[in-house]
């Protein structure tokens, strides 16, 4: 009983996590490429739910301008004497809801001069709680989209290899191997140059990232395969092969089922890894080009020490990574306790 | 042993198709050596030409493999633009401090991993495991790079650890001891973020393998003929379970030269890190042709050593003869 | 009888005399080195240990084929050369070479070397080692890259050994800039690199695994010892030839180390936790964080020599199958197309956002570093995007209801700009001017590529439409500039190496270079030199933007720290330096 619910919990967190990364025009308050001059690593806006004179607003809580500390480069103050309700579905920026219909409704915002930065500003004074948003449709598809490729390559050549065995074997471990060994890097350098100049910056990545999925086929393959070698040894698959059960039946009866939980942890550990990995290839410059944001290029930022230091909110993309990657954890969890 | 002869032979296939491929690789990628000269206003561009001929990079792909293949059999490996020297020599000094990182974080990794792993499998509602989950999603969910710089951040604030480099220049000539007394505390840093980076990754499979066995027929049916928890756990499960865990042993060997690239980087350790991403990023071709052709011979071993270890600790796996 | 003997004794007490003088005497002579003198500075203590990093490892010290700058900081430690240029003042003064004279005819140079000075091993130095020095830069199949700036007018120079401590240099065209050649082409020694040379082994010798013994040379330090990957330590040079105000010999420091580091962002961090003395060229950003460091001093030293731009792919020879650059390169070309987008760059705001205002707007590539070259009368413009809108209107460009930009034939104008991705700054700055275009409805895709991507399509391929990149660095002097101004240079960016000039003001700027660099009279080539600039910003071939301010650091306890504009900002007076805290005030 616990069990299902907890797994229907989880799944309803997910798909509200998707939901919100789909509909993150509609959630977000301001353009991703939309620069403040003014304001640039601004902390998060503090909510007021009671304005100056002490009444309380909880319905239409209040925020305040901030201004720029002339003394000092990055630091602000609030001016308390200015201050602005929240409205709810305003009108602000146009955007395209799932990239087809054009509408410029947002479920949050405030009037300028005002301005409400949640997660607080970058260097270049857009607001990190939109980009946050609109970074995860990119990252998650490229981190789904990667994971589904390495795994499902690595499914297909681990069972083949493990479950015919002879030279088959030899020859997808060592190609395995090979791909495992090469420089990979080298060819998306390739990749990306030989690309055109006015390709979108998330498609060009896109491609980027399927290739690394498609390359990654070997570690899982490998696993799988030990997995399926064990496995077609067992005693109940021997008398089914006894009884006349073909090989694919075989497979798909008996064999795949062991193999599950290596799937699964597999898939669990890929995506984040797939995920972050964008981090890495922006340190090579080939991670999402401006001003498209991803969860990747915004982690990379934080790199810099000025910025570990100086401005806290920074890591706050980084942070709200972890429910998301937990839920995707807890959810292989269920699936694998169901499943066993 | 007619197995080994022909995994050998096989090998021999490998480091061959890595190496011919690696040229191709790096022959698609834009730009050479030589191009950041271009940038400089003093040097002409009949001078970039003539280093790039002088160099021989202007002869057709075939002929470079072949010059190539020869300096590798005379245990030079190429040559170097950047460092006017052979290749081999110069990887060989970083591949030995790198190897002693990537060494020791390995068998820490492990060390601190099996039990852990046992134990949240074996307790599934204790606070271990409840711990140990947390854990492993939070260092999935941040990316090494991060994780170095935050400790490199703490280092810096409590100056008790060092902030890179493997030996102070105050310990030069002091005794063995002294020395092995500076390299740890040199280490501590770059070892902790490899170990906290590869554990989630060893916990979950470990954790994963040993609930699958616990939970199958035979182990309920040793604990109700009432053996003890510890005799099912480490007689019973454990070999059962090593299955997975002895394909990622081979990886992790396979892996000690080309895991902690980025670690070294950020934490200025001198190893193959920071020479192969300047090379990388320079196109010094040779040297990363190199490097790959070492990391491959890892590799290659480490599969061999996990698939003998494979055959030698899963008896089901022995009743048929592989090729 | 008498005579003799009293003659003999003469003789002998003379021949006994001088014999006890003479090897005070000979002594006198080998011991005779002509010092400079150090003026203005405190005199220092000795000892102590320098610690300064290296953003990447040095790759060589072989002064004839070294190219990055790491090797050159560490080489410019060990190496002397005749003439050298001050850092701080960016003049010329005597070093190896005492005195020189010039011929009436501007074409030779006759410099007179320090009497008894000697290599760090302690080998005499020679006018043969000079003329052995220059045959090698100069070699035809060393294809070293300081031989380029010993070409003047397409001829290199021409050395002639006089005698022991002179020698004479010839130019096929008097050259104003001559003095300034001699900069840091180090003076090698003979003794040691010969048999390489014959050998044709030289490209490999004094690599950084060579043993301390086989290296010598003229510079403050020599090489002590080299650990791959992490530091390389210099020691005093006992033989070195400058000594201060009060006659000390020069370096006051033991030792100085290197330390390599592996990025901007460890290097900030290792100076932070006290491990190094010295950083050099921080970023604004990271000066700001160091500013709150008390132990620390942060020195802005103004505007470099450095200055970054975009500019547009002009080049007549674009891929055939790039039918789209063609035809943008039909707005490209329009000069009123440039000026607007150049009126419409928020400068100020890059100056602010990306280098929180350490840095000077610019409007030609001289910037205000170069005191006396810079044109002050050039306009500098406000940003007006009003007068952006009318120099577009005039060119025969129009704009759709919503904004959008079109050209004479009706299509939409856009383009991509190219950028290093690992140069944040430069990043930063394309964003920018992606959304400062956008007002003028362009519309703009930045698009960062690896480093080597970049410099493939814009040196060899032409394959890119826009690009902003940065120049620079090098000397104040207008001859170090020359390929980025003569049409057939191989930096003149925007149309490279072109048989002849593609414009009639490319044409005269041509022209007007060729002649400064013959000139001797230095108000001649100012007045030379400003009509260039004057040119170039009538013609806005590159639209500059900013050149970026100059941030060290140190340590208080560093002393005589001077870092100046040129490079090497902070090592150029290493061997004045000095650390009270640490060390003897004795000899060493």
């Amino acid at each position: 009983m616990k069990a299902k619910h907890g797994m229907a919990i989880l799944l309803i967190f997910l798909g509200l996590l998707h939901l919100a990364v789909f509909a993150a025009g509609f959630l977000a308050p301001y353009d991703v490429a939309e620069q403040d001059r003014e304001l640039p690593f601004a902390p998060p806006t503090r909510i007021h739910f009671a304005d100056a004179q002490g009444t309380i607003h909880l319905l239409r809580p209040l925020v305040c301008l901030m201004a720029e500390n002339s003394a000092q480069f990055g630091s602000y103050y609030e001016d308390t004497r200015k201050c602005f309700p929240i409205h709810f579905l305003v009108h602000g920026p146009q955007y395209k809801l799932v990239g087809v219909f054009a509408t410029n409704l947002h479920l949050f915002g405030v009037d300028p001069p005002a301005r409400l930065f949640l997660m607080g500003t970058d260097a270049y004074g857009r607001d990190l709680f939109s980009r946050f948003l609109h970074g995860g449709q990119i990252s998650l598809a490229a981190g789904l989209l990667a994971t589904l490729l390495s795994l499902g390559i690595g499914i297909l050549l681990g069972t083949a290899s493990g479950f015919h065995g002879g030279w088959l074997d030899a020859v997808i471990m060592r190609f395995g191997e090979i791909f495992i060994a090469l420089p990979w890097l080298y060819l998306l350098f390739a990749l990306r140059a030989f690309l055109p100049l006015n390709i979108n910056p998330s498609q060009a990545f896109l491609l980027l990232i399927a290739v690394i999925g498609s390359v990654g086929w070997a570690r899982p393959a490998r696993l799988i395969r030990g997995v399926v070698l064990s496995g077609k040894e067992r005693h109940y698959v021997l008398a089914a092969r006894m009884f006349g059960g073909s090989g694919l039946y075989l497979m798909r009866r008996h064999i795949l089922p062991q193999t599950y939980s290596i799937i699964l942890t597999q898939a669990v550990l890929l995506i984040p890894q797939y995920v972050l990995a964008e981090v890495t290839l922006s340190f090579l410059g080939l991670g999402v080009g401006e001003p498209e944001p991803s969860w990747g290029n915004m982690l990379a930022s934080v790199q810099q020490y000025h910025v570990l230091v100086s401005y806290w909110w920074m890591l706050l993309p980084g942070i709200a990574l972890i429910p998301v990657f937990l839920s995707f954890v807890l959810l292989a969890n269920a699936l694998q306790a169901r499943a066993t | 042993m007619r197995y080994l002869g022909l995994r050998l032979l096989q090998s021999m296939f490998v480091l061959l198709g890595v190496s011919l491929l690696s040229f191709v690789f790096v022959e698609l990628a834009p730009g050479n050596f030589f191009d950041e000269m271009r940038l400089n206003p003093r040097i002409s561009s009949s001078t970039v030409t003539n280093l790039r001929k002088q160099y021989g990079m202007d002869r057709p792909l075939p002929v470079r493999y072949f010059r190539w293949v020869e300096s590798a059999a005379n245990g030079e490996l190429g040559f170097s633009f950047a460092y006017n020297a052979p290749v081999a020599p110069l990887l060989w000094a970083r591949a030995r401090n790198t190897l002693l990182l990537t060494g020791s974080a390995t068998v820490l990794a492990w060390l601190i991993a099996l039990p852990l792993g046992i134990l949240s499998a074996a307790r599934q509602r204790g606070w271990i495991a409840q711990a140990c989950e947390l854990f492993t999603t939070a260092l999935l969910a941040t990316p090494d790079l991060l994780l170095a710089l935050g400790l490199l951040f703490m280092a810096v604030h409590f100056h008790w650890l060092h902030t890179g480099g493997m030996f102070s220049r105050e310990s030069a000539g002091q005794s063995l001891w002294g020395l092995s007394k500076d390299l740890a505390a040199h280490m501590i840093l770059p070892v902790t973020v490899l170990v906290l980076g590869s554990l989630p990754l060893l916990l979950k499979h470990t954790r994963a393998a040993m609930l699958e066995v616990l939970d199958s027929p035979y182990v309920r049916a040793s604990r109700a003929l009432g053996i003890s928890r510890g005799r099912i756990l480490f007689r019973h499960a454990l070999p059962a379970a090593i299955n997975p865990l002895v394909s990622l042993f081979g990886f992790s060997l396979g892996s000690l030269l080309s895991a902690s690239l980025l670690t070294e980087v950020v934490m200025s350790w001198p190893g193959l890190g920071p020479l192969l991403l300047e090379a990388v990023l320079d196109r010094d071709i040779y040297v990363v042709i190199g490097a790959v052709l070492f990391s491959t011979l890892l590799l290659v071993f480490g599969t061999l050593l996990a698939d003998v270890l494979l055959f030698a600790a899963d008896p089901r796996i022995r009743t048929e003869d592989l090729a | 009888m008498k005579i003799r003997v009293s003659r003999l004794v003469v003789v002998l007490l003379a021949g006994a005399y001088l014999y006890s003088c003479a090897p005070a005497m000979l002594a006198q002579t080998t011991k005779v080195e002509e010092e400079l003198f150090l003026s203005g500075n405190q005199v220092g203590r000795y000892g102590g240990h320098l610690v300064v990093s290296l953003r990447s490892e040095p790759k060589t010290l072989n002064p004839v084929t070294s190219l990055d700058g790491s090797s050159r900081e560490v080489i410019a430690q060990m190496t002397g050369d005749l003439i050298h240029i001050n850092r701080f003042t960016e003049d010329t003064e005597p070093a190896l070479a005492k005195t020189w004279q010039v011929s009436p005819d501007g074409l030779k140079y006759t410099l007179h070397l320090r009497h008894g000075l000697r290599f760090s091993d302690g080998h005499p130095l020679d006018a043969d080692d000079v003329l052995f020095s220059f045959n090698l830069y100069l070699d035809e199949n060393a294809h070293s890259p300081q031989r380029d700036a010993l070409i003047i007018a397409h001829k290199p120079i021409s050395v002639k050994r006089i005698d022991a401590y002179t020698i004479v240099f010839g130019l096929a065209r008097p050259y104003a800039a001559a003095e300034r050649l001699f900069d840091s082409v180090a003076i090698l020694p003979r003794h040691l690199l010969e048999r390489s040379y014959q050998e044709g082994s030289l490209a490999q010798a004094w690599g950084l695994a060579s043993s301390p013994a086989k290296i010598a040379g003229l510079g403050p330090f020599r090489l002590k010892e080299y650990l791959p990957g992490q530091r390389v330590t210099l020691e005093r040079n006992p033989y070195y030839w400058q000594t201060d105000r009060k006659g000390n010999r020069l370096p006051y420091l033991d030792e100085i180390t290197f330390l390599f580091v592996t990025s901007a962002d460890a290097e900030v961090i290792r100076f932070q936790a006290g491990d190094t003395d010295i950083i050099n060229r921080l970023s604004a950003a990271d000066a700001s964080v160091l500013e709150a460091n008390q132990s620390v001093h942060v020195y802005d030293l103004g505007p470099s020599l450095e200055y970054n731009f975009l500019f547009f792919n002009l080049n007549t020879t674009v891929p055939a199958q790039s039918t789209e650059i063609a035809r943008k390169q039909a707005w490209f070309r329009e000069v009123k197309f440039r000026q607007a987008i150049s009126l419409a760059i928020d400068r100020d705001g890059i100056t602010r956002l990306v280098y929180r205002g350490r840095a000077t707007p610019l409007w030609t590539p001289v910037t205000p570093a170069s005191k006396f070259w810079i044109d002050t009368a050039i306009p500098h413009p406000p940003r007006s995007l009003d007068q952006a809108r009318k120099l577009l209107q005039s060119a025969g460009f129009t704009w759709t209801p919503n904004g959008t930009l079109l050209d004479g034939a009706g299509s939409p104008v856009e383009f991509s700009i190219l950028t290093s991705a690992s140069n944040s700054q430069r990043t930063q700055m394309a964003t920018m001017i992606q959304a400062d275009l956008k007002q003028l409805g362009i519309r703009v895709q930045v698009v960062p590529l690896e480093f080597r991507a970049v410099l493939d399509r814009i040196f060899q391929t032409h394959d890119y439409e826009a690009a902003v990149l940065a120049l620079g660095g090098g000397d104040v002097d207008p001859n170090s500039q020359m390929n980025v101004w003569l049409s057939s240079g191989s930096d003149h960016l925007w149309n490279i190496g072109q048989p002849h000039p593609a414009t009639p003001w490319e044409a005269e700027i041509d022209q007007l270079m060729e002649k400064q660099l013959s000139t001797v009279k230095p108000d001649v080539r100012k007045h030379l030199y400003d009509r260039v600039q004057e040119i170039f910003v009538e013609n806005v071939p590159l639209i500059c933007l900013v050149s970026p301010n100059i941030l060290v650091g140190s340590k208080n306890q560093v002393a005589n720290f001077e870092p100046a504009i040129l490079d090497p900002h902070t090592l150029w007076n290493a061997q004045e330096l000095f650390l009270p805290g640490n060390g003897s005030s004795g000899r060493p």
